[in-house]
């Protein structure tokens, strides 16, 4: 292995076991800040560190402190208590491995080898995320055995029931993809949406297969135990499902599991349906090669958007109820706008920089791959709050509503995909 | 080096697993310690190189099969006191080991005796999904179908087993 290899090794590794760690706070502060937009409230805003409270986000710093000091408690009515600790685990630990076959750049070619920028660099791809999700039933399984209460069993069985028979339909919407596409590579599936459908429209998944794209963003909903599927937690019934005997660090694993699922499931969407890292019209061959006007846009775009979120911040950052000679406030948007423009100026000269010492031929591909690693995170980010959106808007199913909608809606529809779809590859080809 | 320690994990843990599976008491014990022969025998397909397999012997057996197995244990709820006393467990075990034993000793031989041959690596995409789907679907495409057939045979017959029951009420 070369020294090369070694670092590449690296990177991939800490993108993906940080990258859904570090989402974990931004999918948080998404979730109680959505839900308090949607609900017409502020949500969580006064924690802050010296006056300054990130809008919001220093209070998921104050949660996790909170959970991760509080005593660890096992009931003393729990029989097998080695189950009752793995539940989490593999709940949190599942969620962050199946994300290791998600492609985040197009695959990089430096010192004429090819990397695929995955966490771990398989052409299985799907095939690993399907194998290993199929696991976290059995964290959910286990918690609500072990938890031996009966709401926690209840929420158990019920999540179990709901994961498996949303399996299905999720598996059968695939393999329609899988026809279109033609492998089972995620790298290999995104570089196909990178191709121009009649020339103008990218062809993504969503364009080729929006039936089966519904099917599955339905089926990963209820795997990821969201609402509207959300009746393993449901409060008025069950109190909350499968974690009520948890607290402390092992209800932190659980509740960090479902966020990071999310995220996972998130970017599997991304990548299978919405387009994974490519830039609509933008494809890797034509970043590098006319690297220069890419630079050059850059460097025009990025003081122009800083602008529009410098009066964002402003806006938003003023107490519109009270006018006070010293606004705490202010003081703080201030702060956010200098180390906006910062950043911005720091991007500008490693830009310039970049213009002037020339692209060569890697350090344009590494440009290429750091631009689809942006946009691969900004799709990411925006499915997540799709995530958000449909919880805080949509009520919770009856059990038996979601079970037919699971097996008579959902499976019929996704044969009835794959047969047109089949049929139509057969005509095309 | 790394290959010999992750083939000894494997195979140490599959066989352990599969202990578990009798030596347990509780079906949920036996169940997980199954569930870690499912994956350590995955990890033995993986380190063949036969990457299709691993990822279907994890879906498939460990994924599905053994999750829905997992999922009746907790339906059943079974408590210590239910199961049955198994007072000819150890009688059994012991015997069985005994009997096992010559035919370990002579497998042990036969592979000693095994002519030493050079080590040929599987050729670049083996294993691979596209190359197991070709010969599935050219050369042994009518055993594929009628294992399906088989399949479909169960399906039914579960189906009409269930319905059957349902009437009797």
């Amino acid at each position: 292995m070369s020294l090369l290899d070694t670092v590449i090794t690296i990177i991939r590794v800490l993108f993906a076991a940080f990258i859904p760690v570090c989402f974990l706070a931004v999918m948080v502060w998404m979730e109680r800040r959505g839900c308090g937009f949607i609900q017409d409230r502020s949500g969580p805003n006064r924690a802050n560190v010296f006056g300054f409270r990130l809008m919001g986000i220093v209070q998921n710093l104050a949660d996790g402190l909170k959970l991760a000091f509080k005593e660890d408690v096992i009931p003393a009515h729990i029989k097998y208590k080695f189950y009752y600790v793995l539940a989490p685990v593999i709940v949190f630990t599942i969620a962050i491995v199946s994300f290791a076959s998600v492609p985040f750049a197009d695959a990089l070619v430096l010192g004429g080898k090819s990397y695929l920028m995955q966490g771990i660099p398989t052409d299985l791809g799907i095939l690993w995320f399907m194998a290993i999700v199929g696991f976290a039933v059995y964290g959910i399984i286990l918690a609500g055995w072990s938890s031996h209460n009966k709401y926690g069993m209840l929420g158990g069985l019920r999540a179990a029931a709901q994961v498996i028979s949303y399996e299905i339909p999720l598996g059968l919407a695939l393999i329609s993809l899988l026809i279109v596409y033609g492998t089972v590579n995620l790298t290999g599936i995104v570089q196909y949406q990178g191709q121009l459908l009649f020339g103008f429209i990218p062809m993504w998944g969503v364009v080729l297969q929006p039936l089966g794209a519904i099917i599955f963003i339905v089926a990963a909903f209820a795997e990821a135990n969201r609402v509207p599927f959300d009746l393993v937690e449901g409060e008025s019934e069950i109190v909350a499902g499968f974690h009520i005997e948890y607290s402390g660090m092992k209800f932190a694993m659980f509740f960090m599991g479902e966020y990071v699922a999310m995220f996972t499931s998130s970017a599997i969407i991304v990548s299978l349906y919405f387009g994974g890292f490519q830039i609509p019209w933008l494809s890797t061959a034509f970043m590098v090669e006319h690297t220069r006007l890419v630079v050059i846009l850059l460097m025009i775009a990025l003081p122009l958007l800083a602008y529009l979120v410098v009066g964002w911040i402003r806006k938003n950052n003023r107490n519109r109820f009270l006018p006070r000679e010293s606004d705490p406030d202010v003081f703080e948007a201030t702060w956010y706008i200098r180390l906006l423009w910062a950043a911005v100026i720091l991007l500008e000269l490693v830009l310039l920089i970049f213009l002037i010492i020339g692209a060569g031929g890697a350090a344009a591909r590494i440009l290429a791959a750091c631009l689809q690693v942006a946009t691969f995170l900004v799709k990411v980010t925006f499915m997540c709050f799709v995530y958000v959106w449909v919880r805080w808007t949509l009520p919770r199913f009856r059990y038996d509503q979601l079970q037919r909608l699971g097996w008579q809606t959902l499976i019929p529809l996704s044969l009835l995909n794959i047969f047109i779809t089949g049929a139509i590859v057969v005509v095309l080809s | 080096m790394l290959v010999d320690l992750l083939y000894t994990c494997f195979a140490v843990f599959s066989v352990l697993g599969a202990l578990g599976l009798i030596i347990f008491r509780h079906p949920m014990n036996g169940a997980m310690s199954f569930l870690i022969t499912l994956i350590s025998i995955a990890g033995l397909y993986a380190l063949l190189s036969a990457k299709l397999l691993f990822a279907l012997q994890l879906i498939v057996y460990a994924g599905a099969i053994m999750s829905m197995i997992v999922f009746i244990i907790m339906f059943l709820n079974i408590q210590p006191e239910e199961l049955p006393a198994e007072k000819t467990k150890v009688i059994y075990l012991v015997g069985g080991a005994v009997a096992v034993l010559p035919v370990a000793f002579f497998l042990i031989k036969v592979i000693k005796r095994l002519p030493n041959m050079p080590i040929s690596f599987a050729s670049e995409g083996f294993g691979g999904v596209k190359e197991v789907g070709l010969i599935f679907f050219t050369e042994w495409l009518v055993p594929f179908e009628i294992v399906s057939i088989l399949l479909l045979v169960a399906l039914v017959g579960a189906v009409v087993l269930a319905g059957k029951r349902e009437k009797n009420k």
